[in-house]
This record gives C-alpha cells, sequence and structure tokens, in this order.
C-alpha cells in the first residue's frame, strides 16, 4: 500500500465576502504526480499558499507525513517550492542566488554549487553562470526558477502554474524535468490550467472551479467515467445560426466557443443516426470532427453540470 | 570626513566671530553727549544738526549703513535702511545709556546701580556633582550614535525589506522559513550593518576631534574626562535596544511599501528623528512629571533614561525596571512586524491603507 505523504481534509477559505475554497480534500501519495487544474481565479494558488502555511486557512486540516511522521507542517529541507508570482535576485550571480535558496533549505553549500552547475549544464545555461538573472531572457529565468525550487531534491515539490509563460518546446522541457524528478523520489503538487499537458504527467487530478471541487481522482478513472460519451465539434467556415443547434435535444451538452466552433457531448444511449440526421439538416459550411472527451472537456462537462 | 570636520569648525569660528560693525551713527539732540560718548568706542559717530533730519531719512535708501538716532524727551527714535546685526548691537548700547540717563535722574552712582543689579550671594552645595555634565554629554552622544544608527540602517531597510518584495523573491523565502524567522533575521540584519556603519563614523569623528583639539591647544586627554564607564555600561545596552526597537518599527512600515518613491508611508521613516527630540526635554527638569514619564515610555526611554540617570538621581529599580520595558517593547514590536509582513508579502499591488495594517496585526 502506498504511503500517504500530504492528507487535506475540510479545507476553506474566504477573502472578504469571496469564498476562495469551499471545504475541500485531498490527499497525494508518496510517487504520485496530483496535478491541481482549473482556470484563473479557481483557489489553486490559494491551496497550495496555504499548505506551506504562506496564508492561513480559515477552516480545515492539513497533515504532512514525509518522515513517517505526522506534522502540521514540512520542514524546508522536505519541501522545493515554485511560486506562481516568479521572483529571483535580479542583481545577484545566478549560481550565488541558486547556492544561497538551496542553502536555505538546509542544504550543503559545496553541494548545492555542484548541484546548481549539473543542472546549469543540463540546461545549457553553465557558462552563464557568474552572470546576473537580469541579463537573462525571460525563459531561461523560468528554468533557473525552476532549478531553484528543486535544487536542494526536496522529498514533495509544489510547482504553482510551472509551464506559465513557457514557449511549447520549454513546456515540453519542464515535463521531462518533472517527470525525471519524480522518477528519483519526489513526489509532485503542481497546479496549472493547461490540461493538454497536465494530461501527458499526471496520475491523479483534482478539478477545481470556485473554490470547489468537481473531480478528485485518477486520471484514468476519470477518462473510464466520459469513455462512453462521443464529442461531436463543428468548426464552422460559413457564420453560425444557434438557434439551428436546438434541434439536438439528445446532446448531454452544447458549447459555442468563439462564435465558430460547436461542441456536441453525446451520451452512450444517444442514436447516432439521429444525430446524423440532425447535422445533416444543418445550415452552414462547417467541418466535422468527432472524438472521445480529453480532460479539457470534461472539465468544461463538469463546470457546466456542477 | 576630516575635511569636513575642520571645514564646519573654521566656518562655524568664522561665522561666531565678532566683526568691526559697518554702520553710521548720525546722533540728533545729544545735548549733554552722553550717547555720542557711549557708542563713539564701537561705532562711528556724527552729530546731526536738526535741519538736515528730513533730508538725512530721505536718503537712507542710498546710504544704507547710515543710522539716526534722534533724542526726544527720553526716547530714541532710530531710523535705518534694515534691521541687522549691527543695530542690534547698537540697541544694547542704547540700553547702557538709558541706564545711565535713569541713574542720574534718580541721583544713583554706579556702585549702587552694579549692588541692585548682582546675582544673590549663595554658597551652594550639591549631592550629585561628579561629572554630571559630562555624563550628560556622553548621553547626548549615545543618544546620537541610537539615531545614527537608525538611519544609517534606513537605506537598508528598503533594499532588504521592500526590495525582496518587488522582487517577488519573499513567497519563495517564507516557504523555507517562518515569517518571523525571516523578520529577526532582517531587524538583526539591518541593525548590525547600522551599528558597523555607526563605528565607522565613531572613529572618523574621534580622528576629526583630535584634530579639532590640534587646533585648540586643548589636551587630547581632554577626551577621557567624559569616559564614565559605569555610564557607557548603561548607556550602551539602552542605544542598542533602542536602535532594535526603531529598526523593528522601521521594517514593519517598509514591509508594507510596495513602491519606495511614491509610497506616502515613507516619510514614517523620520519618525525616529521626533521622539529621540523629545526625550531631551528631560534635561530642563529631570525630576518632572514628564520626564519620568519619557524616561520609562518605550519609544523616548532608550536616550531619555540615560539622559536623567547623568543629571538626576534615578533608582536602580527604575534603570532595570525602563530596560525591562524596552525588551519587552521589541519583542512585541518584532512579533507585529512579523505579522503584518506575513499578510503584505502577496499585497503588490495597492498599499494597505492603516486600518487594513491593523486588521492585519489583530489576525491569527
Amino acid at each position: 500500500m502506498q504511503n500517504t505523504v500530504l492528507r487535506v481534509k475540510s479545507l476553506s477559505k474566504s477573502f472578504s465576502s469571496v469564498k476562495a475554497l469551499n471545504n475541500i480534500s485531498f490527499s497525494i501519495n508518496q510517487g504520485d504526480i496530483f496535478a491541481f487544474l482549473g482556470p484563473n481565479g479557481a483557489g489553486k494558488t490559494t491551496t497550495l499558499r496555504i499548505l506551506l502555511d504562506i496564508i492561513k486557512a480559515d477552516d480545515g486540516q492539513i497533515e504532512w507525513n514525509l518522515d513517517g511522521n505526522t506534522h502540521r507542517l514540512p520542514k524546508a529541507n522536505q519541501i522545493g517550492y515554485l511560486p506562481e508570482e516568479r521572483g529571483l535576485y535580479l542583481d545577484i550571480p545566478i549560481l550565488k542566488s541558486l547556492v544561497y535558496l538551496a542553502s536555505i533549505r538546509g542544504m550543503d553549500k559545496t553541494e548545492a554549487k555542484k548541484s546548481a552547475l549539473e543542472w546549469l549544464e543540463r540546461l545549457g545555461l553553465a557558462d552563464r553562470a557568474k552572470e546576473k538573472l537580469q541579463v537573462l531572457s525571460k525563459g531561461n529565468q523560468q528554468k533557473i526558477q525552476f532549478i531553484a525550487s528543486i535544487l536542494h531534491k526536496p522529498a514533495f515539490a509544489i510547482l504553482d502554474e510551472p509551464f506559465s509563460g513557457l514557449d511549447p518546446l520549454n513546456q515540453e522541457l519542464f515535463i521531462e524535468f518533472i517527470r525525471e524528478i519524480n522518477n528519483q523520489g519526489t513526489t509532485i503538487l503542481l497546479s496549472a490550467h493547461q490540461m493538454q499537458l497536465v494530461e501527458k504527467i499526471a496520475n491523479k487530478i483534482f478539478l477545481i472551479n470556485k473554490g470547489e471541487e468537481l473531480y478528485n481522482g485518477s486520471l484514468s478513472e476519470i477518462y473510464k467515467t466520459f469513455e462512453n460519451k462521443k464529442i461531436i465539434e463543428l468548426h464552422y467556415k460559413s457564420a453560425l445560426n444557434e438557434d439551428s443547434l436546438k434541434n439536438f435535444k439528445e446532446a448531454e451538452n452544447i458549447d459555442v466557443i468563439e462564435n465558430s466552433i460547436v461542441k456536441l457531448t453525446f451520451g452512450q444511449n444517444s442514436d447516432l443516426k439521429t444525430v446524423l440526421s440532425n447535422l445533416a439538416q444543418l445550415e452552414g459550411d462547417f467541418d466535422i470532427n468527432i472524438h472521445k472527451p480529453d480532460l479539457h472537456d470534461i472539465f468544461l462537462y463538469l463546470v457546466k453540470n456542477h | 570626513m576630516l575635511l569636513l570636520s575642520s571645514a564646519l569648525y573654521f566656518g562655524g569660528k568664522y561665522a561666531l566671530s565678532e566683526s568691526i560693525p559697518e554702520i553710521n551713527v548720525f546722533v540728533l539732540n545729544d545735548n549733554n553727549g552722553t550717547l555720542t560718548k557711549i557708542l563713539k568706542n564701537n561705532f562711528k559717530v556724527w552729530q546731526l544738526a536738526s535741519d538736515q533730519k528730513y533730508i538725512f531719512i530721505k536718503e537712507l535708501n542710498e546710504n544704507k549703513n547710515n543710522v539716526l538716532l534722534d533724542i526726544n524727551n527720553g526716547i530714541i527714535k532710530l531710523y535705518a535702511y534694515k534691521n541687522n546685526r549691527d543695530i542690534k548691537k547698537l540697541k544694547k548700547y542704547l540700553d547702557i545709556y538709558h541706564q545711565q540717563i535713569e541713574m542720574q535722574r534718580l541721583g544713583l552712582s554706579a556702585d549702587d546701580l552694579a549692588s541692585v543689579l548682582s546675582p544673590a550671594s549663595t554658597e551652594e552645595t550639591f549631592i550629585i556633582k561628579d561629572n554630571s555634565s559630562n555624563r550628560l554629554i556622553l548621553s547626548y552622544f549615545f543618544a546620537g550614535l541610537m539615531i545614527l544608527a537608525v538611519f544609517l540602517s534606513f537605506a537598508y531597510q528598503f533594499t532588504a525589506i521592500t526590495g525582496e518584495k518587488q522582487l517577488r523573491i519573499t513567497e519563495q523565502i517564507v516557504s523555507a522559513i517562518s515569517p518571523q524567522v525571516w523578520m529577526d533575521g532582517k531587524i538583526l540584519g539591518i541593525t548590525l550593518t547600522g551599528i558597523s556603519s555607526m563605528i565607522t563614523y565613531s572613529l572618523l569623528f574621534i580622528f576629526g576631534g583630535i584634530i579639532y583639539f590640534q587646533f585648540t591647544g586643548a589636551s587630547v586627554l581632554t577626551i577621557l574626562e567624559y569616559l564614565h564607564f559605569p555610564s557607557i555600561a548603561l548607556f550602551i545596552p539602552f542605544a542598542l535596544i533602542g536602535v532594535l526597537i526603531w529598526n523593528a518599527i522601521l521594517a514593519a512600515i517598509a514591509s508594507v511599501i510596495t513602491d519606495p518613491n511614491n509610497s506616502g508611508k515613507s516619510s514614517l521613516m523620520m519618525l525616529p528623528v521626533v521622539f529621540v527630540i523629545a526625550s531631551f526635554l528631560v534635561t530642563r527638569d529631570p525630576d518632572s512629571g514628564l520626564s519620568v514619564f519619557l524616561s520609562w515610555f518605550p519609544l523616548t526611554s532608550a536616550s531619555s533614561m540615560p539622559m536623567r540617570w547623568a543629571i538626576t538621581e534615578v533608582g536602580i529599580w527604575q534603570l532595570i525596571g525602563s530596560f525591562l520595558i524596552l525588551l519587552l517593547t521589541f519583542y512585541l514590536l518584532r512579533k507585529i512586524a512579523a505579522k503584518i509582513f506575513r499578510v503584505s508579502i502577496l499585497l503588490t499591488g495597492k498599499e494597505p491603507s492603516w486600518s487594513e495594517v491593523y486588521k492585519f496585526v489583530k489576525m491569527k
């Protein structure tokens, strides 16, 4: 049986009159890549900050168990944290910053320097170790941020929006790094809103919207739950007449995106013949794409039916 | 620093030196010549004919150094282009003239007047007299050092606290260490940096002092008269805790500032000066209720209590009590500073108002 390293029970938090988190619970096992998924303002960052005691919850319990004993807070050396609000010392040499940040998490300075140089080498930044961070491009600064969060080889890494601001190539690179540190034994809790990236690495997901849980479980289970559903996407080349979509009475969900894409979700019992017949009667010029629901579709479906 | 000290010394000496008056004094109606006699040793004096008076007054715009004294029934009318240092000096001699006229009227001799105006003859015996003025100067010195240390720390407050906040590095750091540890580290680090700068400046002042003694001809050993070691042993801990208290307050203020260039709260950094200046009130009457209050009130006691101790009798229990309040205040202020910092880490946009800061302090 896998060891539970983090258990969260009935967490709630309000900011003035806004309920940021409403009674959410989840647990993470050792070795998991657990993804917190939701749109901006869903409560992801608030949850992560509460876990690290940066802000206080109004209610709820948090239990960390990274060393065989239960604690309210983890030790500094057990945790790696990549905050959503990126920031490092801009006018200090990169290597010095990395060593300092690893040292406040309990890592020996010599070891930190060696490890930092190894990471910089892998990211193609070894020759810039003595330069100041401010001379690096934004993408490279992101890489340094990432190194700073995992340099001390934490048992548990919290990565808040690790893919934001990265180009597609660097997003793939970060996915590789996350897989790698996970294989080396670091449990990962990450938050993101790029569902297609999360699908590639997470084994468990927590879907959250407006501070409330939509789904909490394994990625495979949620696919299994939705595998009998079908999505028909209509990509309009001509003007869309939304009134004509009323004929699809058997559709469980109809989404119109930017007035040019229509997503129709059908359940297991939908009669495909009727659906196709209705499609044939639709006005306008459009392409058809039929596929099983991906995580994004599932999320939209859950939000609508929440 | 040495050049500055020398410039201040010689400049001050020049500024305060007695200069020869530049005005030309014209006297009208000084019938017995008494006023002319009093003035002639210090001013250039001329008699003026009555019919010249109005032309003289009219031409004062051009003859700016001319002054007219018109004696009329015991009243002296003074006409001059403007009031200046020479006129003030002239008025002192007019007082002497007035005294002489009054003495003549009353039939008093100069000895009689001197006797009337002489101070009471007293024999003074004070219990506390040993070097109290030297100890007071020493307490001023430590109050000065304290304020100097706070001001030298001033720049570091923004670099260390507001700067880190602007760089958005604080969230990363407080995920590793608690806000209290962070704040304690900042207060202590800033204080030590301020004190190390203060020591450097003190050494430079000592060198400046040595040069000053060389110029004035006084023995350098004079400085040893001011070194009262029991006082120094008392002043150092008071000054040290005073610096820590102010740095805790300023650190709390710095942590809510998001942009020091545009924040109204930046001016609060001058607050320590007000309280240190207020603490000097104890030297007027060290045993008054106000002085006792200032020597116990934690924002002034770090400088007021040493000053009171230097010039009056202060019980040991008062010293201990005042010091314990200082310590307790520092303990509480560092807690409050950490609380404010904890909440304000994430506030990088609009600065919180004072009522919001108060709410931060009340938070669990």
